[in-house]
């Protein structure tokens, strides 16, 4: 039950980050992108721990899933009210290029966790873990707004849900799970871990493949480029006569 | 002959089984996953046609893709190699994209369903389209026209279908307007520019459009340039999204309609920006209908055909529709109830079958409910469960009931049988309500639907009343059957069906035959007897963003999260009079753990 105490307490490492969080939420226009993407990840949030609601068979969990999915939409609409209501005082021609998405990461979501599969027990150590995490970095969050308090106020109280929601999930892995749920517990650690990683390496295999797709952008594609824009000038506008013979085949790609 | 059709990767994935020429299921993955326009492969959907008509994956003769997946490569490679060097920030995303997983259709189809690849047929994306349409249409003999955003290179399509009296059919596909060029794409990028999401949204840009004027027609003409051969073609100098995937318009697109409205600003109709924002609805709205009409017209000319079929996604713009029917010169008009890409897993299976196979034509059932079905007890076990009243009664006095609390005002989410398939709510998974006042038009937006209050409500009325209360033109009846078109109110009823008229005076009508709906048509007479008036609202069963419900377990999750005040299953009645007490366990366990 150590993480039920932990409520509202940041871990060292999001502490550790506290003037970069500082930097990042100073800036109005960023502040408003990030909270129209809590929103965001909130309701999406929602929609899971809904459809594990709509899963379960056991009543009690259903009806605390519900009240934690309303919940986080909830947020959802905070987040979105509180971004819009700060979108009027930025500038209109502002555009940052730097969002620093993923220095300051939302609210749990269910990251892939596929709920149809899942069972109470898997849900609920893994909902537990989410938003534990999720609010320890609200309360840095929270922290460094002291020049903004109405989006403080918000997370103010996203704070004392999260507290709740991090508990029940704590609470009921306890009652379904009593022999094993702290196994259960450390298995959502390492499968959180796990698929921090997987995103990490899939992330980096995705600028490499951009990278070397670009290259070869540049270095292979002008001739055949070239050959493109010639043959497009040689197109017909309008209407263009199709051809039975290509459609007539159905065991074909092309 | 068992024939699966599947269509997937862009939007709204589905999949649907045709057996013996008639199709036993259709349904879109979104309805089972629960992600609204999932995307993704349709395996739950797959799942669910060959359980439903009780097969395996081995004893189907032939699964049909909607589209070729390599012409559709052929088109962005083409599209990147024209616009380079603009180009060079979209060709890695579409890249990885194509080539990650949409060009290996075959395989991915062969690996998921243990079939051999041979067995795995393809049709054009526009084919599909024309067979959704054409072969599900009780016509024998049609023209089609189908457009939407693009296929493979198509954009639009026109042709005509015949169902011969010796068994064989043809669709012909006579010429079409090839990508950049089209329509879709135009209202996409409306849809864009107004702060919608493309391909989610465009029904907003159809709501807003009632609310201006189309002062910027002129505008949107600069856009649009028609052909001399009939057809048109777009000013590329407005547009990005051949080049790039972060944006549809060009800055010289917003020197001619101001700055683009930001996703998170609210439309004010009441200020001159807001006022802006509806006339730029208004007026590529005008143009769309001019466009289709001048294009049907011709066809009508052409072909000499009394019946049109319409497919693709432009065909859910009913207000275009209506006036397809009343200017081009057709005496009728079919549109699917799913004339969408995800209608065309059911036109992919059905070309296959006729067409490919040869085999005999068959008169496909005219009704929109192929999904799974209602599992009646589910209601009442999580209702009890909960301790909310639930009430058991048989099909009458259930009416009589559900009729009451209509006409007390209560908004009752209602289920019944087999699910839609395609975007609208035809009685089957409906919310329905009083359509008088606007008050309940307000209530319906501000606790159910949470939604923009600029867009309108439908009304569903039986056939043989419809005309009395709606200016129905000749063919108008078989338009509302799927609720595909837009039909003025008749100014005499206006004032007692506010819920649903448009400010335009307009309403979006489903006329309901009995056989379609009997327990929905038994409720609006019932209805009507209380009422005077056999007409409700109906919306779909959904909360913003969230895909129509199928199973009891959603609508009672839906019902709880909302202000719907009478949950109808089956046979089953929920209320929530009980909700004090129903909440207490919930509160109780909040109290304990928090």
């Amino acid at each position: 039950m150590d993480s039920a105490r932990s409520q509202e307490r940041a871990t060292a490492f999001d502490r550790m980050l506290t003037p970069l969080h500082r930097w990042i939420w100073s800036d109005v226009g960023r502040r408003v992108q990030k909270l129209f993407r809590f929103g965001e990840t909130e309701t999406d949030g929602g929609r899971d721990i809904l459809r594990a609601a709509e899963l379960t068979t056991d009543p009690l969990l259903r009806r605390l899933y519900l009240e934690h999915a309303i919940d986080e939409f909830r947020h959802g609409v905070m987040f979105h009210r509180r971004a819009a209501a700060l979108l009027n005082t930025v500038p209109s021609h502002s555009h940052l290029s730097f969002q620093g998405a993923w220095l300051a990461p939302g609210g749990h979501g269910l990251d892939d966790l596929q709920v149809d599969d899942e069972s109470d027990e898997t849900m609920l150590a893994f909902l537990h873990l989410s938003e534990k995490a999720a609010a320890s970095r609200f309360t840095v969050y929270r922290d460094v707004m002291q020049h903004d308090p109405s989006t403080r106020a918000v997370f103010e109280e996203i704070l004392h849900d999260e507290t709740f929601h991090m508990n029940y999930t704590l609470t009921q892995l306890a009652r379904v799970a009593p022999e094993d749920h702290r196994r259960h517990l450390w298995r959502a650690r390492f499968s959180r871990l796990w698929k921090g990683y997987l995103r990490l390496a899939t992330a980096l295999a995705g600028v490499f493949g951009s990278v070397l797709l670009t290259i070869q952008y540049f270095i292979l594609l002008p001739p055949f480029a070239c050959l493109a824009r010639r043959a497009e000038r040689h197109e017909p506008s309008g209407w263009i006569r199709t051809s039975s013979e290509r459609s007539g085949l159905l065991n074909r790609q092309y | 002959m068992n024939i699966l059709g599947i269509s997937a990767h862009y939007h709204d994935s589905a999949a649907a089984l045709v057996i013996d020429g008639i199709p036993v299921c259709a349904v879109q993955e979104e309805r089972l996953s629960r992600h609204k326009g999932d995307a993704a492969f349709p395996l739950l959907a797959i799942e669910s046609c060959l359980e439903q008509a009780g097969i395996e994956p081995d004893v189907l003769d032939a699964i049909v893709f909607y589209e070729r997946p390599m012409l559709k490569f052929d088109r962005i490679l083409t599209c990147a190699l024209r616009s380079f060097p603009r180009s060079w920030r979209a060709f890695p995303k579409a890249m990885k994209n194509s080539l990650g997983e949409k060009v290996w259709v075959r395989g991915i189809i062969s690996s998921h369903l243990g079939v051999p690849a041979s067995k795995i047929l393809f049709t054009e994306h526009h084919q599909s389209h024309a067979a959704a349409a054409f072969l599900t249409a009780p016509t024998r003999r049609a023209a089609i026209l189908t457009t939407d955003a693009v296929g493979e290179w198509a954009t639009l399509s026109v042709g005509d279908g015949e169902r011969m009296a010796n068994g064989s059919t043809t669709i012909r596909s006579l010429r079409e307007i090839r990508f950049p060029h089209s329509l879709g794409m135009l209202y996409s990028t409306f849809t864009a520019y107004l702060g919608f999401k493309v391909n989610e949204d465009e029904y907003k840009v159809m709501g807003l459009a009632g609310y201006g004027r189309p002062s910027l027609i002129e505008q949107v003409r600069k856009l649009i340039r028609r052909t001399q051969d009939g057809a048109f073609a777009l000013d590329l100098n407005y547009f990005e999204f051949h080049t790039t995937a972060e944006r549809s318009y060009s800055s010289r697109f917003i020197e001619l309609f101001g700055p683009p409205r930001g996703p998170g600003e609210a439309i004010d109709l009441d200020t001159a920006e807001g006022q802006r924002f509806a006339d730029c609805a208004a007026s590529v709205q005008r143009v769309l209908e001019d466009t289709l009409v001048e294009i049907a017209r011709s066809l009508h000319q052409e072909t000499g055909l009394s019946d049109l079929c319409l497919g693709g996604g432009v065909a859910l713009n009913g207000v275009a529709n209506a006036r397809l029917l009343a200017e081009s010169g057709f005496e009728r008009v079919f549109v699917p109830p799913a004339p969408g890409d995800a209608g065309c897993a059911v036109g992919a299976a059905l070309y296959a079958d006729r067409i490919w196979f040869k085999n005999p034509d068959r008169d496909v059932p005219d009704h929109p409910f192929w999904g799974p079905s209602l599992e009646q007890s589910e209601l009442a076990r999580l209702a009890h469960e909960d301790g909310h009243v639930v009430e058991e009664f048989d099909d009458g006095a259930l009416i009589e009931h559900v009729a009451g609390d209509l006409a007390a005002g209560r908004i009752v989410g209602w289920m019944d049988g087999a699910l839609e398939f395609g975007p609208r709510a035809l009685g089957h998974r409906s919310i329905l309500a009083a359509p008088h006042t606007v008050e309940m038009r307000d209530r319906l937006n501000r606790e159910i639907k949470y939604r923009e209050a600029f867009r309108p409500f439908a009304p569903v009325a039986p056939v043989e009343s419809a005309a009395r209360y709606f200016d129905l033109p000749p063919g108008g009846a078989r338009l509302a059957r799927f609720m595909s078109g837009v039909f003025p109110v008749r100014r005499e009823w206006q004032p007692r069906l506010e819920a649903i008229t448009h400010v335009d005076g307009t309403a979006r009508l489903q006329a309901l035959e009995r056989p379609m709906a009997p327990r929905l048509y038994a409720l609006l007479e019932a209805y009507g007897r209380r009422s005077g008036m056999p007409v409700l609202l109906n919306t779909s069963f959904n909360l913003a963003g969230e895909p129509i419900v199928n199973r009891a377990v959603e609508g009672y999750s839906t019902f709880l999260r909302c202000g719907i005040d009478v949950l109808v299953a089956g046979q089953a009645r929920v209320t929530k009079r009980a909700l004090p007490e129903a909440r207490t366990p919930m509160e109780k366990a909040r109290r304990e753990v928090a």
